[in-house]
């Protein structure tokens, strides 16, 4: 027990050493070329941080929306018949949410790529 | 009693959350005030069901949701900080523009979380109601969404607030695999029962204890709070304030209490929770001094009240920790209404520069704040007093005199920032030109109930007092 502690004290301090050892050893000495973007030795055309369209981002949201929530149709299919009505009144509350976030999605225009 | 009644007060609020974010599409943009009048309509239902259940204790999922008159109290209390921000919030959204009806809907969905936080005794299912609240409040900080500062605060807000669920999450982790349950009553048994407790035991309720310090903004994780404050919509804020830190601090009663009555090696969580009032006392007064944002003072405020509240919490008083958080409530709700009224299309009035000579200007905004700021600092004859009184009084009683001593240094520190504001008001020349909006009837209905509060539960708390006792008792 004790030699695998050692073990492991002595690969995470190693870890660790290898971590900070470059930022104690390395040159910290900094000037104007070495701090601006570096882009293939040509001047930078743009800046770093620009606007990107995030309809992609919308489409995860989606996904999980319809494809994630959805899977859970499957167990409860499985089950369905040991919890009877019970099981319908939860999938049920269940469908509700998920159509009021179909019915917010589509009038927010989610799902008009233009 | 078993029922599905128990379900109702939730139902009712997720519900209409529901409701208000698909009318929010529908309606007009001009007609969008309806929201906040269906909202608050929804939430006196929900406060009169919960009236009704009052000594019922009904209970629900195996009783992993129980109404019993602890739950109900505080759902009580939150259904009623709720109501004040949707007041607060009507104009001011307009105002501001703040991102339209996601307000009212995510608001409601914060304050369904936390009120599945405070029905239930099982931790697991707290951390879920956690959750809900938590995601919501991480949204509703950024819906300014045109400042740069609100983005900021949420993406702040988020990445701290994940980080300090993990910790929740492993803590909860340790606790099970301690006692096999994450039932509270349960966990508290296995404390009471083991000869030999386990150290994962200890450490997982430290972590838990950590993983809701970081919503209540105490001490040393208490980073978040003052950015968080400032850079979140005004009413947002003031929601911020109360909601969050009173269902936590439920849920620190229903773990903590019947733990110190048993747990004889409770030594080191009493030791930790000790430092970390101590610290929260002097951190948060100290720092606020330095500060010039009245809602960044009003942040640090909040800090040093929680710390006062651990106070409470460590001398095993339950209905002063309860009666203070009621009070702090009104006060609270009542100093960010006062913050909320000094504002006009685009722009609001936050530097202490701005408060010089308000007072004079606008007389019932003026006197109002003083009061709450008076009743925060502690004066008679508000609530704070008596119920600072309360707490450090019980204090005394178990013996804890060297915190009581540094609270009240503490307090006394705390005077000096809360009377700063009041002297800008009254007694300094005005240096900047400031005219706001005066016709705000909601936001005036909150000014005048806070201050019937804090005066009633100053003047003649008897009848909360009894309603807190009775709520209490069953813990």
């Amino acid at each position: 027990m004790i030699e695998l502690f050692l073990v492991f004290l002595v690969f995470g301090f190693l870890g660790a050493v290898l971590i900070f050892m470059n930022k104690f050893l390395g040159p910290t000495k900094t000037n104007p070329a070495k701090e601006s973007p570096f882009e293939c030795g040509s001047p930078y055309l743009q800046e770093g941080i620009n606007p990107f369209p995030i309809k992609f981002y919308l489409v995860a949201f989606l996904f999980l929306l319809f494809d994630i929530e959805v899977v859970f149709f499957f167990p409860w299919a499985l089950v369905f018949k040991e919890m009877g009505t019970t099981a319908l009144v939860i999938m049920f509350a269940y469908m509700i949410v998920i159509v009021m976030g179909f019915i917010y999605a589509w009038k927010k225009g989610a799902f008009q790529w233009e | 009693m078993n029922s599905f009644f128990a379900l109702f007060p939730l139902l009712i609020i997720v519900f209409i959350a529901l409701a208000v974010l698909i009318l929010e599409v529908f309606l007009k943009r001009e007609n969008r005030d309806y929201l906040a009048y269906i909202s608050l309509v929804f939430l006196v239902i929900c406060a009169f069901v919960c009236i009704q259940f009052w000594n019922k204790a009904y209970y629900y999922f195996d009783g992993n949701l129980l109404l019993d008159q602890f739950a109900l109290f505080f759902t009580f209390i939150l259904l009623l900080s709720t109501g004040f921000v949707v007041l607060l919030s009507m104009k001011y959204i307009s105002l501001q523009d703040v991102n339209y009806g996601e307000f009212y809907a995510l608001l409601l969905l914060a304050v369904s979380g936390a009120i599945i936080m405070v029905s239930s005794p099982d931790l697991l299912v707290i951390i879920l109601g956690l959750e809900v609240l938590s995601i919501s409040s991480y949204a509703l900080t950024g819906l300014k969404r045109k400042d740069e500062l609100s983005s900021e605060a949420a993406i702040k807000y988020f990445l701290l607030g994940s980080f300090a669920t993990a910790f929740l999450l492993f803590g909860l982790a340790l606790l099970y695999g301690a006692s096999h349950s994450t039932g509270i009553p349960t966990i508290i048994r296995y404390f009471n029962t083991e000869a030999d407790l386990s150290l994962m035991a200890l450490i997982g309720l430290g972590l838990i204890v950590i993983g809701f310090g970081f919503k209540i903004a105490l001490v040393p994780f208490h980073m978040w709070t003052p950015d968080v404050y400032q850079g979140a919509p005004t009413p947002i804020t003031a929601f911020f304030s109360v909601v969050p830190k009173a269902a936590c601090f439920a849920i620190f009663l229903r773990i903590f209490y019947p733990f110190w009555k048993t747990a004889f090696d409770s030594q080191a969580i009493f030791w930790l929770l000790w430092g970390i009032s101590v610290l929260t006392m002097v951190v948060g007064n100290l720092v606020a001094l330095r500060q010039t944002n009245v809602k960044r003072i009003l942040a640090y405020s909040s800090i040093a009240h929680a710390g006062y509240l651990l106070v409470a919490l460590l001398a095993q008083d339950n209905s002063s920790l309860v009666f203070y958080l009621t009070v702090y409530l009104f006060m609270n709700m009542g100093a960010f209404a006062a913050v909320i009224a000094l504002s006009k299309k685009d722009k609001e009035y936050l530097e202490l520069e701005d408060y010089s000579g308000i007072g004079f200007k606008y007389p019932w905004i003026g006197v109002t704040l003083s009061i709450f700021l008076l009743s925060l600092a502690g004066f008679p004859p508000t609530g704070g007093f008596l119920a600072k009184f309360y707490v450090f009084s019980s204090a005394v009683r178990q013996g804890l005199v060297p915190l009581v001593i540094i609270g009240v240094l503490a307090s006394l520190i705390s005077v000096y920032y809360y009377l700063r504001i009041i002297v800008h008001m009254y007694m300094r020349e005005p240096s900047r030109e400031v005219d706001i909006v005066v016709e705000n009837p909601a936001l005036f209905l909150v000014l005048f109930l806070c201050l019937y509060g804090v005066l009633q539960l100053g003047l003649y708390p008897r009848n909360i007092l009894v309603l807190i006792n009775q709520a209490v008792s069953l813990l």
